[in-house]
C-alpha cells in the first residue's frame, strides 16, 4: 500500500479523533463548571454527592466508564443500539470523565483565592456575581492554565482509549494498518501526529499564559 | 439611654446627617463573641465628619473586629451601629442585632476601607481598580469617573502609574491606589487597618498628610492601629481599646500625656519603648 493511502486513512481516523476531542472539551468544561460549583456548596448532600461523583470518575479507568456507557443499554435494558451509537457513548464517557478533573482544576482555582479579594469586592458593593465574573474568574483562569493544559494534552491522546469499543478513530486506523500491511509505519505516521497536535496545543497555552502573564500577585 | 434621638429619622440623606449633626459613625453597645470568647463587651464610638479617629490597643484588643464589623464583613452580635442617619443595625428587645440588609448595601456606598494589604485587584490596572466599581456598581458615566480618578491619583502622586498594574508599584503605591480606588466612591467615612504598619518613615509621614488633608475636606476617618506615634500624630481623638472595652478615649495630649485609666498606662509605657 502507497504510503498516502495509508496516510489518508489515517487522516479519516484523525477527523473522529479531533472530533471527540473538541465535543469532550465543549461538554466538558461546562458540566466541570457545574460539578465544581456543586463541590463547594454549602448544601451538604449536593457537595457529597458531586464529591463522591469526582471520586469514582478519578478513581475508575476511562475505558471501563466507555464500556460501562457502551453497554448500559444492552445489559440493562435491553435494548439493542444503532453503530452510531458507539460513538456517542465515547463522547458521554469522556465528557463525564474530564467534567470530573476539570472541576477539581477550578474548585482548586476557586478555593486559591485570597479572602481579601472577596472582601475588597464586597465592600466596594459588588453582586457576588460581579464579584465572580469581574474579579474571582479572570485571576482563576489564569491560575488554573497550567493544570487545564496538562488535561488538554492527555486528553489528545486518551482518544485512542475509543479503539477498544472499536471506534474507527486515527489509533483504531494505525493498528488495522499495522496488522494488514506488516509494517510499523502506519505507527510512526500516527505517533507524528498525535505529537504535532499536543505541540500545537501547547504552543497555543504558551501564547495564552504570555498573554495573562502581564500581572502577578 | 434609649438614644431617642436617633429613631424618628426617615430614610437616608446624604447630606442629611452633616446638617442635622449626627456622627458619621454611631457605634453603641457592641458585642460579639467567637464561641466562648467575648472579643466586644459593649463598645461606643462616634467619628464626626472631618475627625480622625484612632483606635490604639495590643493585639488581640478586637480592634480588627471592631473594623470588620464597622466595614460589615462581620457582624456584631448585639449593637446599634448606624453611618449618618442610616442605621445598618439595631438591637431587638433582647439586645441582639438586627441587620437592615438594605441599609447594610447603602453604607457600603458611604464608608471606604483601606484594607492593610490593601486587596487590591491584581489584574486591573490602577486605573480600572479606581475606576471599576463607582462605574460598574454606581452605575455611573465611566468619562466622568475617569476623569476624577485622574484628579484622585494625580493629588497622590500617582499620576504616571493608571496604566501599571499593582504588582509593578512599591508597597507604599499599593496602599494609595487602595485609598484612591475608595475615594473614588465619594465616601464619607474613610477606614485604615493598620495604616503605616508597611511604611519607612517618609513614607509614613506623607500618608500623615494625606489622611489630615482628607479630614480638613470633611472626611470621616477612623484608623486601627498599634503605633502610638502615628495615632498621636494623625488623629482628632485616641480611644484606647483594651480587652474588649474602650478604656480610654479623649484628645491625643490627654490619653497618651495623663492617662486615667491604670491598664492604658501601662500599655502606653509599653508600647512607646
Amino acid at each position: 500500500m502507497e504510503l498516502s493511502t495509508m496516510t489518508s486513512m489515517l487522516a479519516e481516523g484523525y477527523v473522529v479523533s479531533m472530533q471527540i476531542f473538541a465535543i469532550t472539551l465543549v461538554g466538558s468544561i461546562p458540566l466541570g463548571a457545574l460539578v465544581a460549583v456543586g463541590r463547594l456548596s454549602k448544601v451538604r448532600p449536593l457537595s457529597w454527592l458531586t464529591s463522591l461523583y469526582i471520586s469514582v470518575m478519578r478513581g475508575t479507568p476511562l475505558m471501563l466508564q466507555m464500556f460501562a456507557v457502551f453497554f448500559v443499554p444492552f445489559y440493562v435494558f435491553g435494548r439493542q443500539t444503532p453503530p452510531s451509537y458507539m460513538f456517542v457513548a465515547v463522547i458521554i464517557a469522556f465528557v463525564i470523565n474530564y467534567a470530573a478533573y476539570f472541576a477539581e482544576i477550578f474548585r482548586s482555582g476557586i478555593q486559591s483565592m485570597p479572602r481579601g479579594q472577596y472582601e475588597a469586592a464586597q465592600v466596594l458593593g459588588y453582586t457576588s456575581r460581579q464579584t465572580f465574573f469581574r474579579i474571582v474568574l479572570p485571576q482563576v483562569i489564569k491560575k488554573i492554565l497550567p493544570a487545564m493544559g496538562n488535561e488538554v494534552v492527555t486528553l489528545v491522546k486518551d482518544t485512542s482509549l475509543a479503539f477498544s469499543i472499536g471506534l474507527a478513530e486515527m489509533f483504531t486506523t494505525s493498528r488495522a494498518l499495522v496488522a494488514s500491511q506488516r509494517t510499523m509505519v502506519p505507527f510512526m505516521i500516527a505517533a507524528l501526529i498525535y505529537w504535532l497536535t499536543c505541540l500545537l496545543i501547547e504552543l497555543l497555552l504558551g501564547r495564552l499564559e504570555k498573554k495573562l502573564d502581564y500581572y502577578h500577585d | 439611654m434609649t438614644n431617642s434621638h436617633l429613631r424618628p429619622i426617615p430614610t437616608p440623606e446624604v447630606s442629611f446627617a452633616s446638617a442635622t449633626g449626627l456622627p458619621a459613625v454611631y457605634l453603641r453597645g457592641a458585642r460579639k463573641s467567637f464561641g466562648q470568647n467575648e472579643i466586644l463587651r459593649g463598645v461606643d464610638l462616634t467619628i464626626s465628619k472631618g475627625e480622625v479617629l484612632s483606635l490604639l490597643g495590643p493585639s488581640g484588643a478586637g480592634k480588627s473586629t471592631i473594623l470588620r464589623c464597622l466595614a460589615t464583613l462581620d457582624k456584631f452580635d448585639g449593637g446599634e451601629l448606624a453611618y449618618g442617619s442610616l442605621r445598618v443595625c439595631t438591637n431587638d428587645p433582647q439586645g441582639k442585632a438586627v441587620y437592615d440588609r438594605e441599609a447594610m448595601y447603602k453604607a457600603r456606598m458611604k464608608f471606604g476601607i483601606v484594607f492593610q494589604d490593601y486587596n487590591l485587584f491584581p489584574h486591573f490596572s490602577v486605573m480600572r481598580n479606581v475606576t471599576d466599581a463607582p462605574i460598574c456598581v454606581q452605575g455611573r458615566d465611566p468619562e466622568e469617573v475617569e476623569e476624577q480618578a485622574r484628579g484622585i491619583l494625580r493629588k497622590l502622586g500617582l499620576a504616571e502609574r493608571a496604566d501599571m498594574v499593582p504588582c509593578q508599584l512599591s508597597g507604599g503605591q499599593q496602599q494609595r491606589v487602595a485609598i484612591a480606588r475608595a475615594l473614588c466612591m465619594n465616601p464619607n467615612v474613610l477606614f485604615f487597618d493598620e495604616a503605616t504598619s508597611a511604611l519607612d518613615p517618609k513614607l509614613t509621614e506623607e500618608m500623615l498628610k494625606i489622611i489630615r488633608d482628607l479630614a480638613g475636606e470633611g472626611m470621616a476617618i477612623g484608623i486601627v492601629t498599634h503605633e502610638v506615634g502615628f495615632a498621636r500624630d494623625a488623629s482628632d481623638r485616641i480611644a484606647v481599646m483594651l480587652d474588649g472595652e474602650i478604656a480610654e478615649v479623649g484628645k491625643p495630649k490627654d490619653v497618651l500625656g495623663s492617662p486615667r485609666d491604670e491598664r492604658v498606662a501601662a500599655f502606653l509605657s509599653h508600647s512607646m519603648e
